[in-house]
């Protein structure tokens, strides 16, 4: 009973170490694992700091800001923080939900007029603010998208011209036989159209496909649960659309090319 | 021969050899643009790093020049056991902040750069004089713009804000001087330069000696490496930065371009290949009569070969002819979209133009030309003549 409670004295004088959490990142690469004493410093290279165990490792959240610095997270308690680096009783923003829209308008408007110095900003401006960098990537892939369908559009182009010219005899065969110009037109553009919808349909699929590989891909390689690519219906819509526009286009170039040219030339004669 | 009759045959069919000619154009385009980004933002950077001639930098450990608010701290002893190294020459100590300026009821707020103007490697005048003086101020022409300052203008400069208090830690008038450049300056930044023990004073008693950046010219090239050892064994808390390792980390963190570029650029090269291959796979599907009687009348087999490989060579050496200006002009305009990249040096370049990127686009064009004609050719060639000739000769 003695020897008991002397321990659990011994306990009591112990400092009690406080608690942080890690991210998943820096755990993996400096081998930490739950339940690990760690020293923390806000200095680098520092011989003494606060002793602290490691009690969880949270995932990283979906944020594009970070995913070109390789920081690593910690999280702990904020006056532990403070005490840490030195400073004071101050923080650097807060978050505040509210009750909607209008209680938003309401609170931004009252915390602006009254506190003092304090500046408050709906979470989506700083969103806004914040991302430039994927504002200007994003201008850069519409125009790479832009020349890509142009790339597209020209291939198309060639490969129905071609396409509709090896069926040179068999169009003179028809136009001999009596079928009319504009019968062999439809017949040409509802070919192109079936042709461009097969078309579609494969690329809708290994768009799929390349989105998925390329989410996998730098979500290894930036560390990161961030969704690179995303495939929606307005994407499909408009690359579907196109791509019927394009290949009706060509196949209906090509085909009146083809029927104003002279049966008989057509055969060679 | 061989070139006349590869001329003619694709002359015959105008429309489609042009439509090829423009498919393996934007093609070839596209890649000359992405072969110019996988290279040119290291060399861009590479020479904008070593522009004023500094080979190392100091910032705060773990971090990069001003990639954070950390400072160093103890500057001058610092600065005192840089100069007692013989082989370096040159040592630049650099404190980044922020200033504000009231001008009426509002308040221009700029970067701000401490330098001593004697060894700094931050900025080029472009006229007036440096901030040699406790109380003088360079800017570069968004600050200058923004504040309606001219030279000689006087300004009430304040530093070391507290958005809590809403105090500021120093302030003084400062004379406006000169009008500069900054090296690294991001597009559309405001940005100062004035004395470092002024910047240092204004941010109160927390940045007395501190410094952001130590930018160091060694005696030779070859001794850098050395020097980084050395500075890492002298100069505890510090990260030592050499032009080869800021590349290595620029390099990490902008992959993305560079993968981009590999993608995009092979993509492109298949591309035209594919078209290379489908055009003249036709062409000579079209021409089986043709090819078979040349045959027949004792051309070879070589003959028809080359003949049917120039024709895609044509076509694609066209293409890439006129993908080099189109390539450039795109090159020019995706650069600037990028150039507005956030934090990034203006002066950085993401499509930068070198001869070797050129012939390399070009090559790689015309390799891909040949390889596209091989199939169809080698078709064309091994046709049995007698068969075809009869085949041809009843349809």
């Amino acid at each position: 009973m003695l020897i008991r409670l002397l321990s659990a004295l011994l306990l009591l004088q112990q400092p009690a170490h406080r608690t942080i959490a890690i991210d998943e990142r820096l755990a993996e690469d400096a081998h930490i694992a739950i339940g690990d004493k760690l020293v923390v410093s806000a200095k680098p290279g520092a011989t003494s700091g606060d002793t602290v165990i490691v009690s969880a490792i949270v995932k990283r959240g979906a944020d594009p800001a970070e995913i070109a610095r390789s920081e690593y997270q910690v999280r702990m308690h904020l006056d532990q923080l403070q005490q840490v680096v030195a400073y004071g009783d101050r923080v650097d923003r807060f978050a505040i939900a509210t009750r909607g829209d209008s209680a938003t308008e309401r609170a931004l408007r009252d915390i602006n007029a009254s506190a003092f110095g304090f500046q408050a900003h709906r979470s989506r401006d700083i969103a806004v603010g914040t991302s430039r960098t994927f504002q200007v990537v994003s201008r850069f892939h519409k125009a790479i998208g832009v020349i890509t369908i142009v790339a597209s559009a020209i291939f198309l182009l060639c490969i129905m011209l071609l396409k509709v010219e090896e069926r040179r005899r068999d169009v003179a065969a028809l136009r001999l036989m009596g079928i009319s110009r504009a019968t062999v037109v439809k017949g040409i553009v509802a070919e192109a159209a079936l042709l461009a919808l097969i078309g579609c349909a494969l690329g809708v699929g290994v768009g799929w496909i390349a989105s998925q590989f390329i989410n996998w891909f730098y979500q290894g390689v930036y560390r990161t649960p961030l969704y690179f690519s995303v495939i929606t219906t307005p994407i499909v819509t408009l690359a579907v659309g196109l791509s019927l526009v394009l290949g009706i286009g060509a196949g209906l170039l090509a085909s009146l090319r083809l029927v104003r040219t002279p049966p008989l030339k057509l055969f060679g004669r | 021969m061989r070139f006349s009759l590869a001329w003619s045959s694709l002359r015959r069919h105008g429309t489609r050899t042009l439509l090829a000619t423009l498919g393996v154009a934007v093609a070839a385009a596209m890649l000359l643009d992405m072969v110019m980004m996988s290279t040119g933002l290291r060399e861009s950077f590479r020479e904008l790093l070593t522009s004023r001639g500094f080979q190392l930098r100091i910032a705060p450990k773990g971090t990069l020049p001003f990639d954070t608010d950390a400072t160093i701290e103890n500057t001058s002893a610092i600065v005192a056991t840089l100069r007692a190294n013989p082989n370096i020459t040159t040592v630049s100590a650099v404190l980044g902040g922020t200033i504000h300026i009231p001008i009426g009821n509002r308040v221009v707020t700029s970067a701000a750069l401490g330098i001593d103007p004697k060894v700094q490697g931050d900025y080029e005048l472009i006229s007036g004089r440096d901030p040699l003086g406790p109380n003088d101020i360079a800017g570069n022409d968004d600050f200058l713009k923004a504040t309606g300052a001219k030279m000689g203008d006087t300004l009430d400069v304040a530093s070391g804000y507290d958005p809590q208090l809403r105090t500021y830690a120093g302030s003084r008038k400062l004379v406006v001087t000169g009008r500069v450049r900054f090296i690294y300056g991001a597009a559309n930044q405001l940005a100062t330069a004035m004395q470092l023990a002024t910047l240092q004073e204004m941010g109160g008693s927390d940045r007395k000696d501190d410094a952001s950046l130590f930018m160091i010219k060694a005696r030779n090239d070859s001794e850098v490496e050395g020097l980084r050892t050395w500075i890492w064994r002298n100069v505890p808390g510090v990260s030592v930065i050499s032009t080869e390792s800021a590349l290595v980390e620029v390099d990490q963190r902008l992959s993305y371009f560079r993968q981009l570029a590999l993608i995009l650029g092979s993509v492109s090269l298949f591309v035209g290949f594919l078209l290379v291959t489908t055009l003249m796979t036709v062409s000579v599907n079209e021409r089986i009569s043709e090819i078979t009687v040349m045959r027949a009348l004792g051309v070879s087999r070589a003959h028809v070969v080359q003949q049917i490989v120039l024709e895609g060579v044509f076509i694609t050496i066209g293409g890439a002819i006129a993908g080099l200006g189109l390539g450039l002009v795109t090159a020019r305009y995706l650069n600037s979209i990028l150039s507005s990249f956030p934090g990034l040096p203006v002066a950085i370049d993401f499509f930068l133009f070198q001869p070797r990127a050129a012939w390399m686009s070009l090559g790689l064009l015309s390799l891909s030309g040949i390889a596209a004609g091989v199939y169809p050719s080698y078709r064309a060639a091994s046709l049995p003549i007698a068969t075809t000739l009869r085949q041809e000769a009843i349809a």
